[in-house]
């Protein structure tokens, strides 16, 4: 019999509405909620051992001490939701889902697919749910059936109800890519007008915040993609594909003098950056702001990451991070200067 | 115009007194060869060979260079930094095909590439199965790196002519004789397809030369493949390991290939356009109309477009395919895709908006496991993941020399699983 976790939100949980929407996490013996129809379609082969639940307003980060609690129990499987098009209830799941998957626990989640939290779910499967909670019945019948499957060993596909990116996956092919650019070609002037290896791809779009009403009263911050780092680069900022971001000190610090500071950024010549950090961090003409009072006040510290061929998930990650950080110090609004 | 070319199998490789070439084994001096590879800019260099099967690694790999001759003193090979800066690209060319001379070492800007001669990456890289003359490198003191780096791509051409002179006499292992494309003329029934190459020029050490000049300040133009055959492009770029073409791979350029093998069977070669690949965007989109241009006037009826870099650079290839379509010429984009190591990013930096046929020669972020090798020859360390050479580590798939070849090397690819 294998061991099941499900995670829902304080709502379904029957702790609350928005009141408890900063509540949790909480870890419960047993199904509850729409668990305990859940357990009795995957029973009797499988049991939920477990539910963990978390107010909608802080799930989302707290993933890891969701997904914490979650292998407390040492569970085969992990289930979440459905959340169906709930946003904050369906990041949460989402996230709970790939936390979990990349720790190599097996994990499932279920919403519609206009829940924008589908995206977050990495190369966990996600399965559709109704659009709203009056399709809970059937919306578990799926998740119950995609469990099964999961926990035979199988792999969810379109036609279990599976949504969300499909993983690219390395394949080794007998041709080489020249020889199969050259065959695409031929299918194409053959009238195969659909024919490709790589499916159009799917752009985030987002919506910039409105404007700051009144900068002089604000604290700003400088962010930067322009590898712009402390010199020697002590804390060893990659010059492609970053896996972090570094914060310095600005306390103190009106200008950042050439050979203080050195941009290890890999998709530009550095050497103008390096001649005069400004360029990269306008930190120079920050201080002259807040002098005039143009801004209220300049943040302490830099953010700093390079953008250059980096993942979209880590740069995703990088951008919640900051938000949050920057959020927390007071920051209401910031230059990102990229390059 | 048509090109011949000698081929000569190299199977064995050493050491000798003196360079030459017989019956398959390929014998260097390395006094000669540090002789031809002298530079004010090198107060000294070191020469290895390391071959296919050998418990090891090459790391800090910049160009790699195909030994390859039309006569005595290279009889006009590598236009324009061994021969003359004059047009190429007939007659007959001598190659030593399973040889290279590789450059290793740290130059600025370079992105660390590394080549394993075993083990699950060495199929990964078309260095993985030659022989490889490794120079490794001491710049002389107050040398400036641009002298280094332009010492280093000399040297490495000239020595590379002058390995394959040593084989003018010998008979050779194959004789190729390679069809040219026709530009403009439909010669029959058969699709005419091109190709449209994208030479990365982003300033020093992310450059690519065309006769010996920087291509960055350059429009597309029609090439004879011969003409990339004879060392007409020779590569100055250091970035993105598994998305750079060096010099070798023009010199075996795939599509080119593949374009020639079935010339007359299944298609008609419609020719070759090389492009400038820059970071302004006003000059990628000048550059792209301009191919399309090129493409119309020789008669193509589709085009395979290859690129050179990251991200950045499939914004020429998205520009190249969408001029194309408006011309009515259906491109084949060739993309390395960036999926994240899990494979569910976003995996294409920029796509075209009106062309969709795409070719994909893997993910960039794919994670290899390297077994430790018992050599490592380039650098002491690898400074990607702050090991040492030889180690066993865990990289990327971005990190291997050509392993995601935009010119279409690879047998790998991404699929949606």
């Amino acid at each position: 019999m294998a061991r099941i976790v499900h995670y829902i939100n304080q709502f379904f949980a029957g702790v609350g509405g928005e009141d408890q929407a900063g509540a949790g996490p909480v870890l419960l013996e047993g199904p509850a909620g729409p668990g305990r129809r859940l357990a009795e379609l995957v029973a009797p082969e499988h049991e939920i051992v477990a539910t963990v639940w978390c107010g909608d307003d802080v799930a989302a980060d707290k993933v890891d001490e969701i997904v914490g609690l979650v292998r407390s129990v040492d569970p085969d499987l992990v289930v979440a939701g459905p959340a169906f098009t709930s946003g904050r209830y369906g990041l949460a799941c989402a996230r709970v889902v790939a936390a979990a998957h990349s720790v190599g626990v097996a994990s499932v989640a279920s919403m519609h697919e206009d829940n924008p939290g589908l995206d977050e779910a990495g190369a966990a499967a996600v399965v559709a749910s109704g659009e709203v909670a009056r399709r809970m019945a059937p919306s578990l019948e799926r998740l119950a059936a995609g469990i099964q499957r999961l926990l035979a060993g199988e792999t969810l596909t379109a036609e279990d109800g599976r949504i969300g990116a499909a993983a690219r996956l390395t394949v080794v092919t007998d041709d080489n890519a020249a020889t199969r650019a050259v065959d695409l070609a031929l299918a194409r002037l053959g009238g195969d007008s659909a024919a490709t290896e790589i499916p159009l791809p799917r752009f985030d779009r987002v919506t910039p915040a409105a404007p700051v009403a009144d900068a002089s009263t604000v604290m700003l911050a400088l962010v930067s993609e322009g590898g712009l780092v402390v010199a020697d680069n002590p804390d060893g900022l990659e010059s492609a594909r970053a896996t972090k971001w570094l914060r310095y000190p600005l306390e103190d610090r009106d200008a950042l003098a050439a050979g203080d500071y050195m941009s290890v950024h890999g998709g530009f010549s550095t050497a103008w950056a390096n001649e005069d950090p400004h360029r990269i961090l306008p930190l120079d003409a920050a201080r002259e702001l807040e002098a005039e009072g143009a801004i209220g006040e300049l943040l302490g510290e830099y953010f700093v990451t390079t953008g250059n061929g980096t993942s979209v998930a880590n740069a995703r990650r990088f951008g919640v991070e900051w938000a949050a950080d920057l959020r927390r110090s007071g920051a209401r609004a910031a230059i990102l200067t990229a390059t | 115009m048509a090109l011949t070319r000698l081929v000569h199998q190299v199977r064995e490789v050493g050491f000798g007194q003196r360079t030459s070439f017989a019956d398959g084994v390929l014998t260097v001096s390395a006094d000669e060869a540090r002789g031809v590879l002298a530079d004010e800019a090198l107060a000294s260099v070191q020469l290895s060979w390391v071959s296919p099967g050998q418990s090891a690694r090459i790391v800090k790999v910049l160009d790699a260079v195909e030994p390859r001759s039309k006569g005595p003193g290279g009889g006009g090979i590598f236009p324009g930094f061994v021969g003359p800066a004059r047009p190429q690209g007939g007659g007959e060319t001598h190659v030593l095909r399973g040889a290279t001379v590789v450059t290793a070492g740290f130059l600025p800007r370079a992105q660390e590439a590394l080549v394993d001669l075993s083990g699950p990456a060495a199929a990964l890289s078309p260095l993985g199965a030659t022989h490889n003359l490794v120079v490794e490198f001491t710049p002389a003191e107050g040398a400036p790196w641009e002298r280094v780096d332009a010492a280093l791509r000399r040297g490495a051409l000239r020595l590379a002519a002058a390995l394959a002179e040593a084989s003018l006499d010998a008979a050779p292992d194959a004789v190729e004789e390679l069809p040219s494309p026709s530009a403009g003329a439909r010669g029959g029934d058969l699709p005419r397809i091109g190709v449209v190459t994208n030479l990365q020029t982003q300033g020093s050490f992310k450059d690519v030369f065309v006769y010996g000049r920087s291509f960055g300040a350059g429009l597309p133009t029609l090439l004879d493949p011969g003409e990339l055959d004879d060392g007409a492009v020779v590569s100055g770029q250091f970035g993105h390991p598994a998305l750079k073409n060096p010099t070798f791979m023009h010199q075996n350029h795939p599509v080119v290939d593949e374009l020639r093998r079935r010339h007359g069977n299944d298609v008609e070669f419609a020719g070759l356009v090389i492009c400038p690949e820059p970071v302004e965007q006003g000059a990628k989109e000048l550059i792209s109309l301009f191919a399309a241009k090129v493409c119309a006037a020789a008669g193509f009826d589709a085009a395979i477009v290859t690129k050179e870099g990251g991200g950045n650079a499939d914004a020429d290839v998205a520009l190249k395919m969408d001029a194309l379509v408006d011309l009515g010429i259906q491109p084949v984009g060739l993309y390395a895709e960036m999926a994240g190591a899990d494979g569910t990013g976003p995996s294409v930096v920029v796509a075209p908006e009106r062309a969709t046929a795409m070719v994909s020669t893997g993910n960039y972020d794919h994670v290899l496991h390297l077994p430790e090798m018992e050599k490592a020859y380039g650098g002491e360390q690898f400074a990607l993941v702050k090991a040492p050479a030889a180690a066993s580590f865990e990289v990327p798939t971005a990190v291997v020399y050509c392993a995601l070849s935009p010119l279409g090397w690879g047998r790998i690819a991404a699929r949606s699983g």
